[in-house]
């Protein structure tokens, strides 16, 4: 306290100090602090919304809330298509710098071969696949790697848990999630879900911090339940399946359609593929034959003619139509029947399948007559069920018609159908008289009524033949079904290559049961069988016959066949069975 | 409102004098804690501002750093790890003030040349490799174990004790260049040197302000000083120019928007946090710019995330209390001068000048008004060294203010 003491008595001191200088260093000061108040008000206040705006830009992102596809599932709710999560490895290749030893490492991960590797990431693109739909925890393996460029992104995998049993009516995706065919093309806008977004916010290192807000919610793809069974499915197509094995056919298709409804509770084609897998895919595995695919429906044609002839009331079931000799000359062309027959009444036309019986019933008939029956059957129409690639078939107008020509399609020979329009068309008999829309989807309220196409009475006696072609003496004694009464119409046609006739047939057969009050129609067609047989009730009644006794069963329809005594062994008159064709 | 009333309570009460106690410092450092046994001894506006700036300080550097403590694995993932070292640092800087208190402002004079020198070596020891430890580029920090110095934090005390002692030494020369301002420019250039080689441009701004400051308030001739201000504008001109570095860093101050990923990332995520804080604020705890986003959010930037979120509001405080500081320092110096004690009230108004040029710089960086340099807010930023030098300062300028409240009380000086 020396110096201040000093001070204190130092006279020139006060001038010293001047106060004005304090003031001034802290008037400046404050100054400072208005200042800064003021630039606070400025930002804070006035340049708020841009610079929240810049803020927004910087941790702002928009998710992809994805939704997944509907399921496909059949009439129980059985699952035939559903989306699996997995997830797909891309790269910013300008972002990757790989060592040899990553390269091999990630090309092991990925299951790739280390040259096509590093030619993705060599690309000058701004974003290529590593590889699409790898198993989440492959992927997370790879992320794992922290290999700056490498990403991975959510997606879902279609998976099939019915494979190659349902392939054709369900159809596949591709790796976009799209529809290609079947039932996933057919539906693709009711399948597909419309993926949501929603804002948030995210820190530096890309958590979330928090919701700003939903911008869009996401919709679920609707689940789309068909109308196929996939027991009676699974057990038409081993059925099928067996049937082209055995007889060394081309190809095969059948259909299982419930008469009350319409529903089809079974479409199988033969060969066909696994939809989970389809690295080697060919055409001929794609086709849905059932509907793609027509061809001249042979004998299966003849009960249309019976129940043309007994609605216009020529003729009754017992009504005598001379069939022999045999053969038959119409303008320049004959033709003939497998076996000559004699006499014969309309009944035992359609049970033995007499070309000539079903010809002269036809010719009975105006061109226009049979034209409109034909036409009021759907055949010449598609039948519009949705699926994609649905052929109709030909029918060529009445008013070109030859009379050979109205006499051959009597007999399956001069149309084409495809197997679904033949099913359909047998409604008309199981229905007594009347036809209903088929369904791929589950039906809630089936018509009570349809379109009628013959009488109730017409309906009966028809299907009083058809059932008569599996007993005894008929053409399809193999399509016998125990416990259930059958009935149905064998088909065996020559295949047409380059124009003319080949020494290649089609064998089908569609027959409906039980008699006494129908339930399902199953028709069957094999193509090109090279076995030996080649006749429908030897080739397809089998078949018809395996699937109708296990979709009646599972379906708990009654059986409605007398009780007969056990039959120990039964020996079949294969040679017995009238012969059919041209 | 509450606080205004305290305030108001602490002024009707300021005035009476009363008869001393003998055992005045003890009862000072009652007082500190709040035990109100007898009349004013120190400054209250004072005592509340600093101390709220010390509270705030302690809430926004945990709620700043939270996320960056939890999610880094230096700080062992725990998310009070800089909460827990600021508390203890603010503690001993507590202590530390306590015990500076009690130190006559005399013996303090007395030893200025000694606290410069030792400041000065300090800053040379800084300089040698593995003695100073090197963040970033810059070799500021000594270690020891537990904590790092920052001699350039303590030495701001140095050279406000050591340039009011030059003065009241020299003022008789203090018209004179030669004699009067060149000895202790060249100090302060010597120092300035010294901070420039960590480097620490900051702290070299600040120490030439608080030196310079103290020569223009100890009544340097006008002329020289004009010349003095003249020559450091060119000067920190041709610094700012002459290293890339700092020239990057004025560059991002100018338009931010501009390279706002590169040069302006920092000052354009503090005018965000400024932009979203608005009047009122997000709330505590609610940046989103601390995640990550704005580096030094718990040092040099933690006014922005108080921007972002306590508001303009929270801002407007702040900017208040250290206004409250420096003008309660310029009122103590004043009365300082008004009994003579004019080494105290260079130091005390040096401190005020202290205090009032880097919080000034450190927000006006924040608020991008300054080119962006590294200095913390005095009193709140997160740093043991800054808060003990603080924490010092302020005990230095209750000990000026009590003693001028003892000598015009009639006590003896």
């Amino acid at each position: 306290m020396k110096k201040n003491f000093t001070f204190n008595h130092n006279p020139l001191l006060s001038e010293k100090l001047p106060v004005w200088r304090a003031r001034f260093v802290l008037a400046c000061l404050l100054i400072g602090s208005i200042a800064l108040i003021c630039r606070a008000a400025w930002l804070q206040g006035v340049k708020g919304d841009f610079l929240q705006a810049k803020g927004e830009s910087r941790y702002a992102r928009v998710i992809e809330l994805p939704a997944d596809r509907g399921k496909i599932v059949d009439r129980h709710g059985e699952l035939l298509a559903v989306s699996t999560p997995v997830r797909s490895v891309w790269a910013i290749p300008d972002d990757i710098t790989l060592t040899p030893s990553q390269s091999r490492e990630l090309a092991r991960l990925l299951n790739l071969d280390v040259n096509e590797l590093n030619r993705k990431v060599a690309s000058d693109k701004d974003f290529v696949y590593i590889k699409r739909q790898v198993a989440p925890d492959v992927a997370d393996r790879v992320l794992a790697m922290k290999l700056p460029g490498i990403h991975a992104q959510n997606e879902y995998r279609r998976f099939y848990p019915s494979g190659e049993v349902a392939a054709h009516v369900v159809g596949f995706t591709d790796v976009d999630d799209k529809g290609q065919e079947g039932i996933e093309l057919a539906f693709q806008s009711d399948l597909l879900g419309h993926p949501g977004s929603r804002r948030v916010i995210k820190d530096r290192r890309g958590q979330i911090v928090e919701d700003a807000e939903s911008i869009k919610r996401p919709r679920e793809g609707e689940d789309v339940v068909l109308a196929l069974d996939a027991k009676i499915q699974y057990l038409t197509y081993s059925a099928l399946k067996q049937a082209v094995t055995q007889h060394k056919a081309k190809a095969g298709s059948a259909v299982v359609i419930d008469v009350k409804t319409g529903e089809i509770l079974a479409l199988v084609n033969s060969p066909t593929y696994n939809p989970n897998n389809r690295v080697r895919l060919s055409g001929a595995q794609l086709r849905n034959r059932v509907l793609t695919d027509t061809f001249e429906p042979g004998s299966t044609m003849k009960p249309f003619v019976a129940a043309a002839a007994l609605d216009s009331g020529k003729f009754r079931t017992d009504s005598i139509i001379n069939c022999a000799p045999g053969r038959m000359t119409i303008g320049s062309a004959t033709i003939s029947d497998a076996h000559p027959h004699g006499a014969l009444t309309v009944a035992q036309v359609i049970q033995k399948s007499s070309n000539i019986g079903s010809a002269k019933l036809s010719l009975s008939m105006t061109a226009d007559e049979m034209w409109k029956m034909y036409d009021a059957l759907g055949f010449g129409s598609q039948l519009k069920l949705g699926f994609p690639g649905e052929a109709s078939g030909r029918l060529r107008p009445a008013r070109v018609w030859r009379p050979i020509e109205q006499a051959t399609m009597s007999y399956g020979h001069g149309i084409s159908v495809n197997l679904m329009q033949l099913a359909q068309a047998y409604l008309a008999f199981a229905r007594d008289g009347d036809l209903i829309p088929l369904s791929l989807t589950r039906v809630e309220a089936p018509p009570l009524h349809g379109r009628p196409v013959f009488t109730a009475q017409t309906a009966r006696e028809v299907r009083a033949m058809l059932e008569s072609v599996t007993q005894t003496g008929g053409t399809a004694t193999r399509a016998q079904v125990p416990g259930y009464r059958v009935g149905g119409k064998t088909g065996t046609a020559h295949k047409i290559e380059g124009g003319v006739y080949a020494n290649k047939y089609v064998s089908s057969f569609v027959g409906l049961g039980p008699i006494s009050n129908p339930r399902l129609i199953v028709a069957v067609m094999v193509d090109e069988p090279t076995g030996g047989e080649h006749y429908g009730g030897a080739v397809a009644g089998p078949a018809f016959a395996e699937v109708m006794a296990g979709a009646l069963r599972a379906l708990g329809v009654p059986p409605d066949a007398p009780i007969r005594p056990m039959q120990v062994a039964q020996t079949r008159r294969l040679d017995g069975e009238a012969k059919e064709g041209m | 409102m509450t606080m205004r009333e305290r305030f108001a309570g602490f002024f009707a009460r300021s005035e009476p004098a009363l008869p001393m106690g003998s055992h005045a410092a003890h009862r000072a450092v009652g007082r500190l804690s709040g035990v109100q046994q007898t009349p004013r001894e120190l400054d209250p506006f004072l005592i509340w501002a600093a101390a709220a700036l010390l509270l705030l300080g302690v809430v926004m550097v945990f709620s700043s750093s939270i996320a960056m403590a939890e999610g880094n694995r230096h700080t062992q993932y725990q998310p009070t790890f800089f909460l827990v070292r600021h508390v203890i640092f603010l503690l001993i800087g507590l202590t530390a003030g306590a015990m500076i208190f009690q130190v006559p402002i005399a013996t303090l004079q007395k030893s200025a040349s000694i606290l410069f020198a030792i400041g000065v070596v300090l800053l040379l020891l800084v300089l040698i490799p593995h003695v100073g430890r090197e963040v970033n580029g810059a070799r500021r920090w000594i270690g020891f174990g537990f904590a790092n110095l920052q001699p350039s934090e303590l030495m701001k005390l140095g050279v406000a004790i050591y340039a009011a002692d030059y003065t009241v030494r020299k003022l008789g020369d203090m018209k004179s260049f030669r004699r009067g301002f060149l000895p202790l420019a060249g100090v302060v250039l010597f120092v300035g040197f010294l901070l420039l080689r960590e480097p620490d441009f900051g702290a070299f701004v600040v120490i030439t302000a608080i030196a310079f400051g103290i020569l223009f308030l100890g009544g340097i001739n006008v002329r020289i000083f004009g010349l003095l201000i003249a020559v450091a504008i060119v000067g920190f001109i041709l610094l700012i120019w002459l290293s890339p570095y700092r020239r990057e860093r004025v560059l991002g101050f100018m338009d931010p928007w501009q390279d706002a990923f590169g040069k302006g990332y920092q000052l354009s995520h503090a005018l965000i946090a400024f932009g979203r804080g608005e009047w009122f604020g997000v709330g505590l705890g609610g940046s989103v710019e601390k995640l990550f986003y704005l580096p030094e959010a718990h040092t040099d930037f933690l006014l922005a995330v108080v921007a972002e979120e306590l508001g303009f509001v929270g801002v407007m405080t702040v900017v208040v209390l250290f206004a409250i500081v420096v003008q309660r320092a310029f009122s103590i110096g004043r009365q300082a001068h008004s009994i003579d004690h004019h080494f105290a009230g260079l130091v005390a108004q040096g401190i005020g000048i202290w205090i009032g040029v880097q919080s000034f710089i450190n927000m006006g960086v924040n608020m991008g008004l300054l080119p962006t340099k590294g200095l913390t807010l005095p009193l709140m930023s997160f740093g043991g060294s800054g808060l003990l030098a603080n924490c010092v300062a302020l005990a230095v300028l209750l000990r000026i203010d009590w003693e001028n409240r003892q000598l015009t009380r009639g006590g003896r000086s």
